[in-house]
């Protein structure tokens, strides 16, 4: 690495899932307070992307890093489980589909890291895991399951989870797609001030919205590999290729 | 009438109560070997290692297959057969050794708690919501505090219902070792209807003891789901 | 010992038993099969105070050991056999064979009852309202959408119900009924051959085995429309909608 302030490298994923290769070498550089917006059509390998580089899906080949600590694959299995523990913990996701833990209140799932992951005093990590809720405005829900909440309460109540962790980076897994039409702005809303705040952010989305006038940099998969990749207003104002042309067509 | 179930010399009360305290006592001491078994047979069959997936498999179905009274006896004598030549062959002057029926009880109970509460919990870890478990993954927690944190409690969930269950039927199944000679309710039962010539008064006395022990169990066990569904359904 | 010694000398006993204990497994079952559906009627279509008495029954049923309800028969009879000698019952209950039937049926009916009832709580309402729709008598309804639907809901179920049952019939032995079990414990006690054990569970394995093979051969029967090729069309569907 050459620049100081790279935060989170891939260098050439590649993943295949018995004859198919979903990812063909795909290489990102985030810096700090990066936004980047990932596209693609369904298939394009966006998610499996996110998911290799926190490990929930183990690249074939590639490597991943984070301030320079590399961690390794070779024969598509991760040389040390404790690094890949160690990199999570310093990497945020919020996934499609919330995954709160349902035996838990929100203000326990929020907790849960800090205190069984990082070790943080209970009475610590609960006045940040409040602050945290209110700061995604769900102050008021500490006490609630996550099954009396909305989807897009879920949601927030999902960031506050990752934010708790005080991540280096966060991963944002389609964030929005699984919520009724009328409850993904309040999630956009949030995503939005966390990339005011400077956060550093990689996000797989389908809204455009969002990747035009939030993202630092956006890019476009198609079929394993990036295609195009640059700043979202030059990116969407002169596509360079077709596929990407076709994309923004259909989605608008 | 209210003399026969007097706890003195001349009812049988005390008699039946004593029953009921070794029904009691088994019931409670094989419910920890039968969840065990479970356990151990759940892991086994949703192993990768092909051996001991099929020992799981094995054990479970062909368990589930036999009727109840028929593992009693195996366990009983074959155990004790087994026990008696092993006795031999270490001291041939020695004499024979009785296999406690209670601990054929419990062993023979175990197991075939052990196999449903297989089936059981192998359902309640299929029905583990796969992103609950990546989500403690991706905050970093070891394989372990996956286990202990997240999967346990909710499989604990999903198995409760189907334990209660297997739980009713242990009360029930104990009765069966009163065919091996031990002192529970049921034999206890048998001795007093011997004595009094009154089959039918002691035998529904018998089986109205059951059903309340069935239907305490049961309000104790909708109690304890309502506290493990806490939040999962909409209040 | 060699094991083949005792079923090579035993083997007519065990096959009469086994015949036995499928007897008293088929008879139990079926008169329960033929009680059961009109209790589960009553239970989801009657008023509570209606409903009590089935509902205790069905309790009582499924909250005592089938042990105890056979030796309340069996035995408990004897209590009052001058009255079913004065109602010509006695020879009834005299004969192990139709107390343990008896027993069985009644235990039997009771878990099929709260089986049925749940299949018919199972039809969507939908199809009732549409064969309503249509004009048919409630007794159409019932006979036309809501029972064939239950009982397709309800047939896996029912069938476990059998084999717990096939399980339970070896309790028979112990009111003295030759049946496997029974026969098995008797070549026991001459023989001390414990090996005719383990010919008696692989013998229950095959009745088992066999009953799934011929109950799940039914299952397709009953239910075309659930073929194999549609489920798997579906569940083909199924997974390209969940594809990222």
């Amino acid at each position: 690495m050459t620049t100081t302030d790279c935060v989170l490298e891939a260098i050439e994923i590649r993943k295949t899932f018995g004859p198919f290769e979903v990812l063909k070498g795909v290489s990102l550089e985030a810096r700090n307070h990066d936004v980047i917006s990932i596209l693609g059509s369904s298939g394009s390998g966006k998610s499996t992307f996110l998911r290799c580089l926190n490990f929930l899906e183990t690249p074939t080949s590639g490597s991943v890093s984070l301030h320079g600590q590399e961690v390794e694959v070779r024969n598509g299995k991760p040389a040390n489980p404790r690094q890949i523990e160690a990199l999570r913990r310093r990497l945020g996701m919020v996934f499609q589909q919330f995954n709160l833990w349902t035996h838990r209140t929100v203000l326990e799932n929020v907790m849960e890291g800090p205190v069984h992951v990082k070790k943080e005093p209970k009475a610590e990590a609960r006045e940040k895991a409040e602050a945290f809720l209110q700061r995604v405005g769900l102050a008021g829900k500490t006490n609630a399951y996550p099954s009396q909440l909305s989807g897009g309460q879920q949601q927030r109540v999902a960031i506050a989870r990752a934010l708790a962790m005080e991540p280096d980076v966060i991963l944002f897994d389609e964030p929005t797609s699984a919520l009724d039409p009328e409850l993904v702005d309040e999630v956009l809303k949030v995503m939005q001030s966390l990339a005011a705040e400077g956060r550093t952010m990689i996000v797989v989305t389908h809204e455009m919205g969002f990747a035009r006038q939030v993202s630092s940099e956006t890019v476009f998969l198609h079929e394993g590999r990036i295609v195009e990749q640059g700043p979202p207003d030059e990116m969407f104002s002169h596509p360079k290729t077709e596929v990407f042309e076709r994309f923004i067509a259909k989605v608008k | 009438m209210l003399e026969l179930f007097s706890l003195g010399d001349t009812g049988w009360g005390d008699e039946i109560l004593r029953g009921l305290l070794v029904t009691a006592q088994l019931a409670v001491t094989t419910l920890p070997v039968g969840i065990l078994l479970g356990f151990f047979a759940a892991f086994a069959s949703l192993s990768r290692f092909v051996p001991l997936r099929a020992l799981g498999v094995g054990y479970t179905t062909i368990m589930r297959g036999l009727p109840e009274i028929l593992t009693l006896f195996v366990v009983y004598n074959g155990v004790g057969l087994l026990l008696n030549s092993l006795v031999q062959w270490l001291s041939p002057e020695a004499g024979s050794i009785d296999f406690s029926p209670f601990a054929a009880g419990v062993i023979a109970l175990g197991m075939v708690f052990g196999a449903f509460a297989g089936e059981v919990l192998r359902g309640a870890f299929n029905a583990l919501d796969r992103g609950q478990i990546e989500a403690g993954r991706a905050i970093g927690m070891t394989n372990s505090q996956v286990f202990w944190r997240i999967s346990l409690p909710q499989v604990w969930r999903f198995a409760l219902p189907g334990l209660g269950n297997l739980w009713i039927n242990l009360l029930k199944d104990t009765a069966l070792v009163s065919v091996i000679a031990l002192d529970d309710l049921m034999r206890m039962t048998k001795v007093a209807v011997g004595v009094t010539k009154q089959p039918f008064t002691f035998y529904l006395l018998a089986c109205l003891i059951y059903w309340v022990l069935s239907v305490l169990s049961e309000l104790v066990l909708a109690a304890m789901e309502r506290r493990a569904n806490r939040g999962v359904r909409r209040a | 010992m060699n094991p083949m010694d005792v079923i090579v000398t035993y083997w007519p006993r065990l096959i009469d038993g086994a015949l036995m204990t499928i007897r008293l497994t088929l008879l139990g079952a079926f008169i329960a099969a033929l009680v059961s559906p009109w209790l589960a009627l009553v239970r989801v279509n009657t008023a509570t105070f209606i409903q009590a008495p089935i509902r205790v029954y069905v309790s009582f049923m499924r909250g005592t050991p089938l042990l105890a309800q056979l030796f309340l028969i069996f035995y408990g009879s004897g209590q009052f056999r001058p009255e079913l000698e004065q109602w010509g019952l006695w020879d009834f209950f005299r004969d192990p064979f139709n107390c343990a039937v008896l027993a069985f049926a009644l235990n039997s009916t009771a878990y099929q009852t709260e089986i049925l009832r749940g299949g018919i709580l199972g039809v969507p309402r939908g199809e009732i309202e549409a064969a309503r729709a249509v004009g048919m008598t409630p007794i159409q309804v019932l006979r036309r959408v809501v029972a064939p639907h239950a009982y397709r809901i309800a047939w896996p179920a029912l069938g476990n119900e059998v084999i717990l049952l096939m399980k339970a019939s070896a309790l028979a032995s112990i009111v003295t009924v030759f049946d496997l079990m029974g026969r098995t414990r008797q070549v026991f006690s001459r023989t001390f051959d414990f090996s005719v054990y383990l010919w008696a569970a692989l013998i229950y394995l095959c009745i088992t085995a066999t009953f799934v093979l011929l109950w799940r051969f039914a299952e397709r029967r009953l239910s075309p429309h659930l073929s194999a090729a549609d489920s798997t069309a579906a569940a083909r569907l199924a997974e390209l909608e969940a594809r990222p």
